[in-house]
């Protein structure tokens, strides 16, 4: 069920109504719970652009595949720098693999 | 609008004494970087850049060679300012040079390690070239000002803070919230070293006040609301009515004999005080509903308790013979614009009844220290008194702190009271005597009078006696013997806490302050400092400290203020800029900033006001989008800096260390390793920040994503930052990032944080060995090509 | 719930946004078109219409890994080259062959205009555009719509995010600005324009996922679902003409995840293969052109290996190298991060086992088939003042990012030269209040109502054209009668959006976009009926004429009439501009 919320991490971006997650996601599926945490108020009707998973400062978001069409627990977890990108794969096996490209500007 | 220039840079290697070259192979370097992209000319100067070197370089910029400089070498703080300054001259913008110091990055002349080292002075040079193509030209920011000062609290402190800034040919608001000025000195009996009446320095001040025109007295008033910031501060104030007109009022009295008024005298006991300047003061016949002002005369005019006053009752204002008394006078709302505040809000007596076991305010003759100050005389039949020290001060139930002057109030207090009465006998009960420099001659008087005991330990039990007076029970420390001692009157040296006018303040201009509730500072650099740009806090509101101190803090903030006092007031342009199409109104640079120089522009977007901001570039640093960037240290120049260290220069097993240095500790230790010859290792690259709260989590992902095997960032001590948290914000974000890490399934350790302060040096450097050796045993970074 | 306190009309406040140039959808054309008109002339209002959020809005949201068309002119291809490739890729067409070839002129420089923007480019060892295959290009394109967005922005554009467009604002038969839903506010926006242009994407979810109903993931398509056609709806309710709905657009996706394929095919070579271990178009169909067959080909041919017992059905990847697989898999990054997670949660190591394929959802998108409005050279539709771009534009097929995006530009120049000379009408009061009422009925209906909730609407529609309409459980095959009855049905939802209630804003914004779907199916079912043939299998089968009509050689066209709602279809003729054989480019 796609994305899934740390709630120990997420500190709600201690906005007054929204937080990153909420004011990035193209569908409109992010919503500040009453408890000040970032909540997905639709999990199904996620797409999986990982918009939300890229912004969020805390690293408090995680995007999960179903289990009906994917096994439990692999994992792809983007670190974003200034100008590129890190990917960390973590397959269900546990083997890690490691991506990291340029995103912005001249790739010299 | 500023018009892009391409680059052309010329890059000039300082060679002083061959210096240079025996660490590195110029001959290798010049013509690798003459090619450089953006580079017009790259050459060696011999004798470092002195005499024909000069008029050589300036006239090469004239002719148009180069409109930007990278030195390459070492150089002086002195050497930077000299060619800053000539190059200025001759038309080259001060932010348009760059300097890239060698030795600060461990090349030394170690003609073994010649050829790895001219590897990383390779990487090093293209790192400062990254950030010289992104350098802009700067000019200096001008905002509008004013040249008028508020100051909250007309006490001793606010007093002289007026006097020095009306001397400075200042507009001055001074803001009071009883109806006259004075404050807590105005209640003192007397003073130390000349044991004399204090109301003669505070007229003394007052005169002086009055003798310029360009101050502004507002009592019974507070501070309400405050917008904008410095050069333009907003300050809306709330006057309550006197009920007396100021200048018509000549206190001649008439009224206090017509006032049908009588307030009872204090129940507290002969020696009580009523601090309650609103209601009552002392008068020499009666108390009433309208009487002077309070601490002191001045202003002169009377003021009317209008609670106090029967129905209908207009007796006052028939019998004023200057038709001064205006019953019906309505509260008035002021708005000021200043260019800076001053806030003197002073303390208040800690309340001595939470000291239950000595029984103020249960037995009549036990009284605070600040009652003693009042009074005048004892009663003939006082024959014993006790003082006890630290009434709540230093203790864990009370305040943590020590009060600071109690202990010389209370010397001078037994002085005075043996100048008139050599007859009684004086217990003072104490932890410690605390009367640092000169009070010392203090303490050694009363120690020598006759009849002064003074007694290391405070009393257990403090009861009242049959016949009135007080039975005490102590264990002296030094006999360890118990004492059964009475006493005719018992004095508490009661502690110093935030006055509750600070606490109000605090909360109207959202100033921090400590956990003790004082005003929090950076004591070694900028002790006035009340981390609101343009406001200064002076005085007792800052924490315990004698008259002498507070009124020389208040008239230091009244310096530090004179600079936003100014028509225009001129600021340094590296200040941060948003870019409101990356911005989605987050607000983290609001809530993180430690200025709170962060405003909403009219939609919703964060904007800075620049007079507040300190420049610290912790709005870059908190960033999530990459949104803002503080000039001169511009994210895209921080970035193309990370990007250009190139691990590979090392064989795999050597680790590679980046480290971002904060510019006003870290760096100078790391300036200083080097000067000192230690041995800061090949495998470490510096990236100097203006305060560690400006490295934003993306650069740290950049130098590991990059193949960097460790990022050390190294800021401040705890509670040294220029900038108050910039250590305690990246120590935050620091911590997410290593969550992240984690998650990522790479060593945490990876990103380590450290605090250093100028003087660790060799700490620094023995932190680089064991970390690198650590990072080693780690492996290489999983993203290292 | 966020409701805004609504409870009466009353609550709802209005926001009227005078602006000389509205832009509906902050995506790709629209953020182009925003550039364009802002460069052309700062001094004009420039407003866009955002549903989400414009940094990362729309298909684009997570990035793309290439740009499918460019045009290396050192290869000798030229303009021309582009339009008889896209033409035979239709099969020989018919499409718009003057919109293409002014697509194709301006195309590089809208590329190029992306890498000065900061997109990397990945270039070959000459310095060009690093090709895959003929005209795919690749990019590190994981931050593609914030550059875009970015530069719409710096050029001045007012950007108004989560607002969901809902009609057009009408003057007559022109169009002068358009509605929308504050989908964070509550309010009814009322933009007034001189000019307006449609760049709201294509439409999805109006037939069911063949991954919907097993999993979690009911947005389990290959397209952004987050496009719902609002953008054909709304000219479809104004009586814009439309053309080529019919020219669905269903491609061969990954199995369980509809992962992009051409990825693997094209910018890597991996062949299709069938469960025998056949090469299914090299071999099975190469008597249609093999790998180079057309796109629907491409996805009929392995439907039909499993309709003939030949399943499954793979890409085989199996021949990449591990340093080709990591690259593989760093494209997808950039485009769909989480196949490579799907990828990784089910143990494939793609160089070991191949990657099953299977065909996805049909959508209807301007910027891949021809569907859409029908507009002339400077892509203006039918009603005067209205532009489309991109995706919402039609006729001129296989437009992707660069084409939509150059679209956009040209679409602005249209409307720059339109809405000069033109002014605007005073507010039309009574047209804002009914609208008010249409839009936030269902929000007054309230929580409690008992009635319909979008959600079930949009599954009743999408599994009804699914079966009826050649959805994917059908392998895209339909006649006349399921269509027929398909259509019965659409009118019946139609008339039961009055029980569509929503309990907060963004079941509001759920209800108008099955609103949407419902309008974009009901046009869609007529054009589908009207192509009596069968033109491009698996795009457009019709079991009851299985061949191709030559009667047909041309445009199926619709108007719904705004007053009647009844829906016209008629044909428009194609006319060749570039020589040569149709089916060959």
């Amino acid at each position: 069920m796609p994305p899934k919320v740390d709630r120990e991490k997420c500190d709600g971006c201690k906005a007054e109504n929204e937080p990153l997650c909420e004011q990035i996601c193209p569908g409109d599926l992010f919503t500040l719970g009453e408890d000040k945490k970032a909540r997905c108020r639709m999990p199904r009707d996620c797409w999986d652009c990982m918009s939300c998973v890229k912004i969020c400062p805390k690293g408090a978001l995680e995007t999960r595949v179903p289990y009906q069409i994917g096994y439990h627990q692999a994992k792809l977890i983007p670190l974003m720098g200034t100008n590129s990108i890190t990917w960390t794969l973590i397959d269900l096996n546990g083997k890690v693999e490691r991506f990291h490209y340029i995103n912005r500007g001249s790739l010299d | 609008m500023s018009l892009k220039v391409t680059p052309k840079i010329a890059i000039f290697f300082a060679n002083e004494g061959d210096e240079l070259s025996q660490s590195v192979d110029l001959a290798a370097l010049v013509p690798r970087f003459s090619r450089a992209k953006n580079v017009s000319c790259c050459e060696v100067l011999p004798g470092g850049g002195a005499g024909k070197n000069r008029e050589d370089i300036i006239a090469k910029y004239q002719q148009g060679m180069f409109n930007r400089i990278l030195w390459v070498g070492r150089f002086s703080p002195e050497q930077r300012r000299n060619w800053e300054s000539d190059l200025a001259a001759a038309g080259l913008n001060p932010y348009l040079q760059e300097w890239c110091d060698l030795r600060e990055q461990g090349i030394y002349h170690e003609k073994d390690l010649r050829e790895l080292q001219t590897q990383k002075a390779m990487i090093l040079i293209q790192m400062s070239l990254a950030r010289t193509r992104l350098l802009e030209p700067l000019e200096p920011l001008c905002l509008p000002g004013t040249d008028a000062v508020l100051v909250v609290g007309g006490g001793t402190a606010g007093l002289h803070a007026v006097a020095a800034l009306a001397q400075a040919k200042k507009k001055v608001y001074l803001i009071e919230q009883q109806s006259a000025v004075g404050g807590k000195v105005a209640e003192l009996g007397r003073l130390y070293p000349r044991i004399c009446d204090p109301h003669c320095g505070l007229d003394f001040i007052i005169q002086k006040i009055r003798k310029t025109k360009s101050v502004e007295i507002h009592t019974l008033s507070r501070v309400v609301a405050v917008e904008g910031g410095p050069g333009n501060f907003f300050v809306r104030v709330l006057k309550a009515p006197r009920y007396v007109d100021e200048e018509r009022c000549n206190a001649c009295g008439e009224c206090r004999k017509v006032c049908p008024v009588v307030l009872p005298e204090e129940t507290s006991g002969p020696y009580g005080c009523q601090h309650a300047p609103e209601t009552v003061c002392e008068s020499t016949f009666r108390k009433c509903a309208i009487s002077p002002p309070w601490p002191l005369n001045f202003p002169t005019a009377y003021v009317i308790a209008r609670p106090l006053c029967p129905p209908h009752c207009r007796k006052c204002e028939k019998a004023c013979p200057s038709a001064a008394v205006l019953l019906d006078q309505p509260p008035t709302e002021l708005t000021f614009r200043v260019g800076a505040m001053l806030v003197t809000t002073g303390w208040d007596p800690y309340a001595l009844a939470k000291v239950e076991e000595y029984g103020y305010g249960r037995y009549p003759n036990v009284i605070s220290n600040l009652e003693m100050e009042q009074q005048d005389a004892l009663p003939g039949e006082i024959r014993e008194v006790g003082f006890i020290q630290c009434a709540g001060s230093r203790d864990e139930r009370h305040l943590d702190y020590c009060s600071a002057v109690c202990c010389s109030v209370t010397l001078k207090q037994v002085l005075a009271l043996k100048e008139k009465n050599p007859a009684v006998r004086c217990y003072i009960f104490y932890q410690d005597i605390r009367t640092p420099g000169l009070g010392e001659e203090l303490y050694q008087r009363v120690k020598a009078l006759e009849g002064v005991l003074f007694i290391r330990a405070n009393p257990a039990v403090v009861r009242p006696r049959q016949d009135g007076r007080l039975a005490l029970r102590v264990e002296d420390t030094f006999s360890g013997k118990e004492l059964d001692l009475s006493v005719d009157l018992l004095v508490l040296a009661g502690g110093l806490i935030p006055s509750e006018g600070t606490s109000e303040i605090a909360d109207v201009l959202k100033l921090p302050r400590n956990a003790e509730g004082f005003f929090e500072s950076h004591l070694p650099c900028h002790s006035e400092e009340s981390q609101r740009t343009g406001i200064r806090v002076g005085g007792t509101s800052r924490g315990p400290m004698g008259i002498d101190r507070a009124i020389e803090t208040a008239q230091q903030a009244a310096l530090d203020v004179l600079p936003f006092l100014q028509e225009t007031i001129e600021v340094t342009p590296t200040v941060p800029v948003l870019n409101l199409s990356k911005c989605d109104k987050c607000k983290r640079c609001m809530e993180e900033c430690p200025f709170g120089s962060f405003l909403f522009d009219a939609e919703g977007f964060s904007q800075v006001d620049l007079g507040r901001c300190r420049q610290c570039g912790g709005c870059m640093g908190t960033c999530p989008l990459l949104a803002v960037s503080r000039r001169h240290s511009t994210i895209e120049q921080l970035a193309a800096q990370v990007r250009a260290v190139k691990p590979s220069f090392l064989a795999r097993e050597e680790p590679v260390l980046l480290a971002f240095l904060c510019a006003n500790d870290a760096y100078p230790a790391v300036r200083r390793a080097a000067e000192l010859g230690l041995s800061i290792p090949l495998n470490v690259f510096h990236i100097t920040v203006p305060c560690i709260g400006a490295v934003n989590n993306a650069l740290i992902a950049d130098a590991l994503a990059f193949g960097s095997d460790g990022v050390l960032i190294a800021g401040c001590r705890d509670g040294q930052c220029h900038y108050i948290k910039g250590n305690q914000l990246i120590k935050t974000r620091g911590d997410d990032l290593k969550a992240k890490l984690q998650s990522m399934i790479m060593d945490p350790r990876r990103v380590r944080l450290t605090n250093l302060e100028i003087r660790d040096s060799r700490a620094y450097v023995e932190l680089i060995h064991s970390y690198l050796k650590e990072l080693k045993e780690m492996g290489p970074n999983p993203f290292r090509a | 719930m966020e409701n805004k306190g609504i409870t009466t009309l009353n609550d709802i406040k209005t926001e009227i946004i005078e602006t000389d140039l509205l832009i509906i959808g902050g995506g790709n054309a629209g953020c182009f078109a925003a550039y364009e008109a802002k460069t052309q002339n700062p001094a004009l209002k420039v407003t866009i219409m955002e549903k989400a959020q414009i940094s990362r809005s729309g298909a684009t949201a997570a990035g793309m890994d290439a740009i499918n068309t460019y045009i290396r002119e050192d290869r000798g291809e030229t303009p021309e080259s582009l339009v008889r490739w896209g033409r035979a890729q239709l099969g020989g067409g018919p499409i718009r062959e003057d919109l293409v070839l002014s697509n194709a002129e301006l195309l590089n420089e809208s590329v190029e205009m992306l890498e000065e923007w900061g997109l990397p480019i990945v270039r070959d060892d000459e310095g060009y555009y690093k090709l895959r295959g003929r005209w795919d290009i690749s990019i590190q394109g994981e931050q593609l719509k914030p550059i875009m967005a970015e530069k719409a922005m710096e050029a001045g554009a007012q950007v108004y995010n989560r607002v969901a467009a809902t009609n057009l604002l009408m003057a007559g038969d022109r169009c002068v600005g358009a509605f929308g839903l504050g989908v964070r506010d509550g309010k009814l926006y009322v933009f007034q324009a001189k000019a307006t242009i449609v760049a709201t994407g294509g439409a999805c979810g109006i037939y069911r996922s063949p991954v919907t109903d097993y999993t979690g993931s009911h947005h389990q398509t290959w397209m952004c679902p987050f496009n719902v056609g609002s953008g054909y709806a709304i000219g479809i309710r104004a009586g814009a003409e439309m053309t080529s709905l019919e020219q669905r657009w269903v491609a061969i996706r990954t199995k369980d995840f509809c992962g992009p394929v051409d990825t693997l095919a094209v910018g890597y070579g991996c062949l299709m293969i069938n469960g025998r271990g056949e090469k299914i178009m090299a071999d099975r169909y190469a008597h249609l052109g093999g790998e180079k067959a057309p796109r629907f080909l491409r996805l009929n041919a392995p439907m039909t290996e499993w309709l003939e017992g030949r399943a499954p059905t793979y890409v085989d990847t199996t021949r990449l190298s591990s340093e080709e697989s990591k690259e593989l898999r760093e494209d997808l990054l950039n485009e769909r991060p989480s196949f490579v997670l799907f990828l990784a949660s089910n143990g494939i190591d793609i160089t070991k086992e191949p990657v099953e394929i299977f065909g996805s959802d049909p959508y209807i998108v301007g910027g891949h088939t021809g569907s859409g409005y029908w507009v002339d050279i400077k892509r203006m539709s039918t009603i005067p003042g209205l532009f489309a771009a991109g995706e919402a534009a039609g006729g001129s097929p296989n437009k992707f990012v660069g084409g939509c995006a150059t679209e956009g530009r040209i679409a602005a120049r249209g409307a720059l030269e339109y809405l000069m000379g033109v002014s605007l009408p005073a507010p039309p009061a009574d047209q804002i209040d009914r609208e008010k009422e249409r839009v936030f009925a269902p929000l007054l209906r309230g929580g409690a109502f008992d009635g319909v909730t979008a959600v079930e609407m949009e599954e009743r529609l999408q599994r009804l054209m699914d079966e009826y309409a050649g959805g994917v459980s059908q392998f895209y095959r339909m006649n006349e009668e399921r269509l027929e009855h398909a259509l019965k049905q659409v009118k019946v939802l139609q008339d039961q959006t009055r029980y569509l209630f929503a309990s907060d804003l963004h079941d509001l914004l759920n209800v108008h976009e099955v609103i949407d779907r419902l309008s974009v199916a009901e046009v869609l079912l007529h054009h589908l009926i009207y192509r009596k043939e069968t033109r491009w299998e698996g795009w457009q089968t019709r079991m009851d004429y299985p061949e191709v009509n030559p009667d047909l050689d041309c445009f199926i066209e619709s108007r719904r009439d705004p007053l009647s709602g009844e829906v016209k279809v008629f044909t428009r003729s194609y006319e060749q501009l570039v020589a040569g054989d149709r089916t060959k480019g």
